[in-house]
């Protein structure tokens, strides 16, 4: 006993030495240390997800924007029969309307390249509103009509107008060239200067392209000829063929000609960047667009549209209505399921089950479902219920029964820590003053989880929302161009295989609309997940 | 978890000490209201009780001591059948209420809870209202048929508990928010709405301070005129002030009981003695 208490003395620490001190400084750091790891990962995570939100944003955006043209319409009671509107050759008046507006294009393949400035879908819009107005017939009317694809990018600058006429490679091999000495200009004209071999036969049969071509080949013997024979201007097999044509002598010889560049590269010599017309543009289709941009006719309104319209196969006609009726449907359908049984499940198991093999042997299997890939449940979704029970294919239903396999462990897992969650004082309390076991449950503990439950709910179904793989298994991506024959058991797609869908195609105006599909989602699920914190808010009780 | 019922053995070695005088004297003024003979308990193999037989009377408070882990709460709990909900839990003996062995396959355990309440350590108001809270025992039991006979029971339950006059304005707020002597008030207040018999009190003081305590023995104190009352306690000086007999617990096994002023005043058993006097526990 004294052994101990003098040890104990000699070592008392001395809190004012060195060594003292130094623990202390270093314990402070390390204290700062893992609040500074705290600090980077938060500051990773948010920084990520900013540049996710920003480039969504800034590829979105010009999707919530449609270019339009206000075209003046005059609906020709020749072409529209008041007694059968729906039958009007509308196809004429959008492009009599058009072709007023524009300088007259003179043959019919300008007359098409004109009308397509305007939506394929531009007659099904007149026809639209002239079966709405059918009052309208015979008088003009203006109406708002979506330009298509590569207009509408145009005008919001997403594509150019002109791109560089020539690549990288081309305008290196003619550096190349140049600073052989090869190049001469003349008159403002450059040419170059070459020794070329006048093959007799190639003169026998007449090819001084070849000519022109192979004399070439020999400065530039590792670049493939499509990235320079287009340095040669149309005329420089002439400029040989008239040497040869002077003087028949050099025929057999090696001489030295002189050949004229093509158009590009003459700018190029110059010092200058060629340009040319992007070539998704007729010259006449510029022209006419431009008529109708300097007639104030064009504008980039609000794009309503893209939340009221189904899906399409033009890009500036495409909408979400579709996907997010469907994918309400789903959810519609996932929630009545899951809900009930998930709470059902959780509530036997958490209150009633006795606790064995057969027991355990459940929860761990619950607990692995959760952890399941969706496309397996996508795939059992197909075998079972598409395949046995022969539920109709691309519906809501299944889409919905498949989500809601996805959501029922994560409703249980949920619902059964809320239910463990609940203070067992409650549970004695109502039990003591004679409360049964379902009044325990129903009138006490249900209540007081509810909370958990709601959140574990949303957030599974907000993970539901999201799911991909298993809709496209069961065929939920269906092309759907109007909204109004959706229901429960009718083919529909989702805001996620619509986005799959967009995602795929390769028209320009669908990579901005993909963004903004996504956009929407992520809108949607902010929404839920708002709603869970305020539900939880709502029920929050005391004890 | 059959209940047996077995004849009392004429010879017990660990019989406790049954004060008779004192015993006869009780009965003389108090009617048997329950009886434990017997009462084994275990907790999947543990035993908790050993061989616990007690006899409790009416109108008056019966306080159970003894250290922590001795098995009053657990034998308390036999007292309502609150142990049935506790898995693994295996009683053996023979409990009865007014002569009706209430471990019997035709007792329904949800109605002995009724006859037979019980008020916690911790107050445990439900996250309602005040008058939810003691409006819902007599609800589910279908006590009133009207409105305002509930609302006359929540009333009378609240004056008995010595809490309506705090209360009376605020009865729609929730019960939590009282404070937590008062919580407790309202605990005993349910727990008295829907009428019973016997009121079971597990260390209802342990959670409060001396004021809320003393509110709470002087309330049991008129309690006592109506119901039968068991308290476990771990302050000697409350059961000396609230309980007329005590039983003192050891290690399961129910040592000693009697006059409570005999009790503290001359027990028999030294380990009864070593106990009151702070030797051990």
């Amino acid at each position: 006993m004294s052994d101990v208490s003098t040890i104990d003395r000699r070592a008392a620490l001395d809190w004012a030495s060195p060594q003292a001190k130094k623990r202390i400084r270093r314990r402070y750091a390390a204290d700062r240390r893992l609040q500074a790891y705290g600090i980077i990962a938060i500051g990773l995570a948010v920084g990520l997800l900013g540049i996710l939100v920003t480039s969504l944003v800034a590829t979105g955006a010009p999707a919530f924007l449609q270019t339009k043209v206000n075209l003046e319409i005059y609906v020709d009671p020749s072409k529209v029969d008041p007694k059968d509107p729906a039958k009007g050759n509308f196809r004429a008046i959008v492009r009599d309307a058009l072709f007023a507006q524009v300088p007259a294009p003179e043959t019919d393949k300008q007359k098409t390249e004109v009308t397509k400035i305007l939506t394929s879908d531009a007659a099904y819009i007149v026809r639209d509103y002239v079966l709405a107005h059918p009052e309208t017939i015979g008088q003009r009317i203006t109406i708002p009509i979506a330009v298509s694809d590569p207009f509408d990018q145009l005008y919001k600058g997403v594509i150019p107008r002109e791109v560089e006429a020539l690549n990288w490679t081309q305008e290196r091999t003619f550096d190349r060239l140049q600073n052989r000495g090869v190049v001469v200009t003349h008159d403002g004209k450059a040419y170059l200067k070459l020794d070329a071999y006048i093959d007799p036969a190639k003169v026998e049969s007449g090819d001084f392209t070849g000519i022109a071509h192979e004399s070439l080949r020999a400065y530039l013997p590792d670049v493939s000829g499509t990235e320079m024979f287009g340095m040669l201007a149309d005329d420089a097999p002439d400029a040989i063929k008239g040497r040869v044509e002077t003087d028949p002598g050099v025929v057999g010889k090696t001489i030295q000609v002189e050949l004229p560049v093509s158009e590009p590269y003459q700018t190029l010599a110059k010092g200058e960047t060629p340009m040319v017309l992007n070539q998704r543009f007729s010259p006449e289709q510029i022209e006419a667009f431009d008529a109708l941009v300097a007639k104030g006719l064009v504008s980039s309104p609000f794009n309503w549209e893209l939340f009221l319209n189904a899906d399409s196969r033009f890009p500036e006609r495409a909408g979400l209505a579709g996907a997010i009726t469907g994918s309400f449907y789903a959810l519609l359908v996932c929630f009545l399921l899951s809900f009930p049984i998930g709470i059902s499940a959780a509530v036997y198991l958490e209150e009633f089950a006795p606790k064995n093999r057969l027991t355990d042997l459940i929860e761990v299997n619950i607990n692995n479902l959760a952890a399941v890939p969706s496309v397996v449940f996508g795939l059992l979704g197909l075998a079972v219920f598409l395949g046995f029970f022969g539920l109709p294919r691309s519906a809501p239903l299944v889409g919905g029964m498949v989500l809601s396999l996805m959501t029922l462990p994560t409703i249980i897992i949920a619902t059964r820590a809320a239910l463990k969650a609940v203070p067992p004082s409650i549970r004695e309390a109502a039990l003591g003053i004679g409360a049964s076991k379902h009044q325990v449950i129903l009138h006490h503990v249900l209540p007081l989880a509810m909370p958990g439950i709601l959140t574990g709910t949303i957030i599974g179904m907000a993970q539901a929302l999201g799911e991909t793989a298993p809709l496209l298994l069961i065929g939920m991506n269906a092309f759907i161009p109007s909204v109004e024959s959706m229901g429960v058991l009718e083919p529909a797609t989702a805001l996620p295989t619509q986005i799959f869908s967009w995602a795929d195609s390769p028209e320009r105006g669908f990579v901005s609309r993909t963004s903004a599909a996504i956009l929407v989602l992520l809108g949607f699920l902010v929404m839920m997940n708002m709603a869970a914190v305020a539900l939880r808010h709502m029920f929050e009780r005391k004890w | 978890m059959e209940a047996k019922v077995e004849a009392r053995p004429v010879v017990n070695v660990q019989a406790p000490v049954v004060r008779e005088e004192q015993g006869a004297m009780a009965a003389e003024q108090h009617e048997l209201k329950m009886t434990a003979r017997d009462v084994n308990l275990w907790y999947g193999e543990k035993q908790a009780l050993f061989d616990v037989s007690l006899d409790i009377f009416d109108r008056q408070v019966t306080a159970l001591i003894g250290p922590s882990g001795c098995g009053k709460s657990t034998f308390i709990r036999c007292l309502n059948r609150m142990n049935d909900v506790i898995e693994g839990c295996r009683i053996k003996g023979d409990i009865r209420l007014d002569g009706e062995n209430i471990y019997a396959a035709d007792i329904d355990p949800v109605q002995l809870r009724a006859r037979v309440g019980m008020v916690f350590q911790k107050p445990n108001p439900f996250p309602k209202s005040i008058y939810e809270n003691v409006a819902y025992g007599p609800r589910i039991h279908g006590l009133a048929h009207s409105k305002s006979e509930l609302d006359d029971i929540v009333v009378k339950s609240l004056m008995r508990a010595g809490l309506y006059e705090e209360v009376k304005d605020r009865l729609s707020e929730s019960g939590t928010g009282l404070s937590g002597g008062q919580q407790q008030r309202l605990c005993i207040a349910r727990a008295i709405s829907v009428n019973p018999e016997v009121l079971l009190m597990d260390e209802p003081c342990s959670a409060l301070d001396p004021i809320a305590t003393a509110r709470i023995e002087s309330l049991m104190e008129e309690l006592k005129e109506t119901f039968c009352i068991v308290i476990v306690t771990h302050s000697m000086q409350q059961a000396a002030r609230v309980s007329q007999r005590t039983a003192f617990f050891h290690l399961g096994k129910l040592v000693e009981v009697g006059d409570t002023t005999t009790m503290f005043t001359n027990p028999s058993d030294t380990r009864t003695q070593d106990y009151i006097t702070g030797r051990f526990g």
